[in-house]
C-alpha cells in the first residue's frame, strides 16, 4: 500500500475505526516517517485498537507485547528452551559426538524460544509491533527498548547478530502509571486519543452495532458521554458502549427509559461505587430524543 | 514570504521560550513530518504537534503558539479535499480534543505571553556574549541526518536551554528567606521543569521488588532455565502504593514561599497518590487548593495574624481527625515559631502515632532552629525526621527523601 494522507485515512475507515485528523495524521507520518507512534489517552479510549487497526489496513500481521511489572528480556525478546536442550544432550550423548558438533545443535533455531520482539525483528516482512501499556514495565526494560526500537538488530551470542528485514511499525501504548522517560519520549511520534466526541461515538456504534436504531444509537452516546462527565472512578470505555449497545438490541429496547437503562447498567459502570451514585439520578441523565 | 524551514524554527524557539522541552532531533523530525503531510491547515498543525508535543500538559501551549504563528500566517483556509464528512474545519482543532483533559496548563497564559517576547529579546543579546560548548545530552543519532541545520538549531536551542537550566539552578539555591518577589515569580515559571522531574523520580519506584514476599512460581521457572542448579530469587511486585498524603504548611509571612512552592509541587504530582489533602495555616487551619496556578484557601486566612501551631493540631484532631490513619503519610511545612503559645507537642505525638509518618520540613536555616520563639525542638522529637528545606533544590530532595 502506497503510504499517502488519504491512503492512510481511507483504510482505517475501511478497517472500521473512526477516526479524527488528529489521529490520521500521526498514523500517516508514523508509517511515512518510519518512527514509533506512542499513544497515551484514557483507559478504553481506543489506543490498543489503533495497532489493530494498522495491521489490518497494512495486511499484515500484528504481534503484541503485553507489559507488566518485571518484565523482563527473556520474556521480551528471547530464551533458550532448556528442557528441550537438556533432552537434545541426552540424545547426543549416546552417539559419542564432539563438543563442536553437540554446541551446534544445542544452539540453533530450534531451540530458539523466540518471544515478541524478536518474532517481530524475524519476520519476512513488515508486521505491526503493538508495546502495550509500556508505563508498566521497569526503567531498566525501558532502556533496554530504546536501544532495541532506535536499530532494530539483537546480538545472540551464540548465534551472532540478527537484524530486522524490514522495520515493523511500532505503537506503544501508556496510561501514565508511571512517567515515562525523556528519551522514549523524543524517540517517539506522540498521539493523545481522548474518548470520542458524541458525534464520533454515534458513528462508532453504527459502524459496529449497525442493528440498533440510529435514534437510539445517538441516545446512547449522549448518555454515555453525560456518564463520563460525572466524575466516575471509571468511566465507562468505548468497548463497554458498543456492549451496552448490543445488550439494548438483544433486549428488543426501543427507547432509552429510566428502567431498562437500570437494568443495563452493570454493562457501563463496573463499580459498586458508580453505579449507586448514578442509579438514583438515571432519569435525569437520559437525554432526550433528536428528531432527526 | 519567509521560507517554511526559517519560520519553524522560529515556531520551535517560541515553543522552547514557552517551557516546552524539544530536542534537536525532534525539530529535523517535525520538517520531516511538514513535508510529508503538507503545509496546510489541519495536516500541518497535527503534524506539528504530534513531532513536537511529547507531553499532553503541553498541548494548550502549543495549541496556543500555533495560533499566534500560523493563525497569522496562514489565514484559515477551507480544506482543499473534504476528506472526513463533518468532522471539524480546518483551523479549528478536534472539537473534544484538551476539552476532557483535567491538566491545568503549568504557566499561565496571560503570564507567559508577554515573557515570550521578552525572553526571546533576553535571550538574543546574551547570544552574543553567551560562552557557547554547553554539552547538550540529546544530541541523537537521528541528529546527524541533516548537519546543515543542526548547526542553527542547536544554538538557539543552547541558548534558551541554557538559560533555563542556569536560571533554575540558581534559584535552586537561594534560600527561601532571601527571596523577593521577583525571585518567587522565576522559581514559580521553573516549577514546572522540577514537578516533571519529580513525577520521573517518583515513577522510578515502580520496580520489582528486591526483597520481600518471594514469588515461588516464578523463582522455580528462572531456576529450571539453568536447570535448577543456580536458585535466582523472584519476588512478589510490590503492591501500589497506597498513600495518603496530607500536606499542612504555614504560609505566615517569614515562610510562605517555602510553602506555596511545596503545595504546587505536591500538586502537580498528585495523581501517584491514592489522595492528596493540602491544609495551611496561620492561627487557624484552613484547606487549601490551586485554582488556576493561584492558592486557594478556604476559609480564608488572615495574613497578619500570627502563627499558632497548637491550635492549628487541635483544629486538626478534632475537625479533620478522619483523615488522620496509617496509610496517611503527613508532611509539616514551617519554622515552628509559635509566637511563645502553647506548643501542644503532645498532640503531634498522638498525631503521629496514628498516621504512618510524618515529616517536618523546616524552612529555617539549621543554626536559627530552637532559638528565639521556635518550638521545633519540642515538635522534631515526635516526628520521623526534620529534614532541612531552606531552598528549592533542598525542598525537592526534602520531599523525594519523605516520598
Amino acid at each position: 500500500m502506497q503510504i499517502t494522507p488519504e491512503n492512510v485515512s481511507e483504510g482505517l475507515r475501511a478497517a472500521g475505526y473512526v477516526a479524527n485528523q488528529r489521529i490520521d495524521t500521526a498514523i500517516f507520518l508514523a508509517l511515512a516517517l518510519d518512527k514509533p507512534l506512542l499513544i497515551e489517552g484514557p483507559a478504553g479510549s481506543g489506543k490498543t485498537e489503533v495497532a489493530k487497526v494498522v495491521a489490518a489496513m497494512l495486511h499484515t500481521e500484528l504481534i503484541r507485547l503485553q507489559c507488566y511489572e518485571g518484565l523482563d528480556e527473556a520474556r521480551a525478546l528471547y530464551e533458550w528452551n532448556y528442557q528441550k536442550q537438556l533432552l537434545r544432550l541426552q540424545a547426543d550423548e549416546h552417539q559419542g559426538l564432539r563438543w563442536e558438533e553437540v554446541s551446534e545443535h544445542l544452539f540453533s533455531r530450534d531451540y530458539l524460544l523466540e518471544r515478541p520482539l524478536l518474532r517481530a525483528i524475524l519476520a519476512p516482512h513488515r508486521v505491526v509491533l503493538l508495546i502495550d501499556e509500556v508505563d508498566k514495565a521497569d526503567q531498566e526494560f525501558e532502556a533496554f527498548m530504546l536501544e532495541l526500537l532506535s536499530d532494530f538488530q539483537v546480538s545472540i551470542p551464540e548465534l551472532g547478530t540478527i537484524r530486522a528485514h524490514e522495520r515493523p511499525a511500532v505503537v506503544l501504548t501508556s496510561n501514565r502509571a508511571r512517567e515515562l522517560s525523556e528519551a522514549l519520549r523524543r524517540r517517539c511520534l506522540h498521539l493523545f486519543i481522548d474518548f470520542p466526541s458524541i458525534d464520533q461515538e454515534r458513528q462508532i456504534i453504527e459502524l459496529k452495532v449497525p442493528e440498533l436504531d440510529a435514534r437510539l444509537a445517538e441516545q446512547a452516546a449522549r448518555f454515555v458521554a453525560a456518564l463520563r462527565k460525572a466524575g466516575l472512578k471509571k468511566p465507562p470505555s468505548v468497548a463497554e458502549t458498543l456492549d451496552w449497545a448490543r445488550a439494548l438490541t438483544r433486549l428488543g429496547v426501543r427507547e432509552l427509559e429510566a428502567a431498562s437503562v437500570r437494568a443495563t447498567l452493570g454493562l457501563l459502570l463496573k463499580h459498586e461505587d458508580d453505579r449507586a451514585k448514578i442509579e438514583s439520578k438515571v432519569g435525569s441523565l437520559i437525554p432526550h430524543p433528536l428528531s432527526r | 514570504m519567509i521560507p517554511m524551514r526559517e519560520q519553524l524554527l522560529r515556531f520551535v524557539d517560541e515553543l522552547r521560550g514557552g517551557g516546552v522541552r524539544i530536542s534537536v532531533a525532534e525539530t529535523i523530525d517535525a520538517m520531516r513530518a511538514v513535508a510529508a503531510a503538507g503545509f496546510e491547515g489541519g495536516p500541518l498543525r497535527e503534524a506539528l504537534a504530534a513531532s513536537l508535543v511529547k507531553d499532553e500538559a503541553d498541548r494548550p501551549i502549543f495549541d496556543r503558539t500555533y495560533a499566534q504563528f500560523f493563525g497569522r500566517a496562514h489565514p484559515a483556509q477551507p480544506r482543499r479535499s473534504d476528506r472526513r464528512s463533518g468532522a471539524r474545519t480546518a483551523s479549528g482543532g478536534p472539537p473534544q480534543a484538551g476539552a476532557g483533559v483535567a491538566i491545568r496548563p503549568l504557566v499561565e497564559p496571560e503570564q507567559s505571553q508577554p515573557k515570550l517576547a521578552s525572553r526571546s529579546k533576553l535571550r538574543r543579546l546574551a547570544e552574543a556574549d553567551q560562552s557557547r560548548g554547553t554539552p547538550r545530552g540529546d544530541g541523537d543519532a537521528e541528529a546527524k541526518a541533516a548537519p546543515g541545520e543542526k548547526r542553527s538549531e542547536s544554538r538557539d536551542a543552547e541558548s534558551v536551554e541554557a538559560r533555563r537550566q542556569a536560571q533554575l539552578a540558581a534559584i535552586e539555591r537561594a534560600p527561601f528567606d532571601h527571596y523577593s518577589e521577583l525571585d518567587y515569580e522565576t522559581a514559580h515559571d521553573l516549577l514546572a521543569i522540577l514537578i516533571r522531574r519529580f513525577r520521573v523520580r517518583l515513577g522510578r519506584r515502580l520496580k520489582p521488588a528486591r526483597r520481600g514476599r518471594i514469588d515461588f512460581r516464578r523463582t522455580i521457572r528462572a531456576a529450571t532455565q539453568r536447570g535448577g542448579a543456580l536458585i535466582d530469587l523472584r519476588f512478589r511486585a510490590r503492591r501500589p502504593r497506597h498513600i495518603e498524603v496530607l500536606i499542612l504548611a504555614d504560609i505566615s509571612g517569614s515562610v510562605r514561599y517555602a510553602a506555596t512552592l511545596m503545595l504546587e509541587l505536591v500538586a502537580g504530582v498528585r495523581e501517584s497518590f491514592q489522595r492528596v489533602h493540602s491544609f495551611v495555616f496561620i492561627d487557624h487551619l484552613a484547606e487549601a487548593g490551586f485554582e488556576e496556578g493561584h492558592l486557594v484557601m478556604t476559609p480564608a486566612l488572615d495574613p497578619y495574624a500570627r502563627s499558632d501551631f497548637g491550635r492549628v493540631l487541635e483544629e486538626l484532631w478534632e475537625r479533620r481527625g478522619e483523615l488522620l490513619g496509617p496509610a496517611t503519610l503527613m508532611i509539616i511545612m514551617g519554622d515552628g515559631r509559635n509566637n511563645r503559645r502553647p506548643a501542644r507537642a503532645d498532640l503531634l505525638a498522638d498525631i503521629a502515632h496514628r498516621c504512618r509518618v510524618v515529616y517536618w520540613l523546616n524552612p529555617e536555616a539549621a543554626e536559627r532552629w530552637g532559638t528565639g520563639d521556635s518550638a521545633i525542638n519540642q515538635y522534631a522529637r515526635h516526628v520521623a525526621a526534620l529534614i532541612p528545606s531552606r531552598t528549592l533544590g533542598e525542598l525537592e530532595h526534602a520531599l523525594i527523601e519523605a516520598f
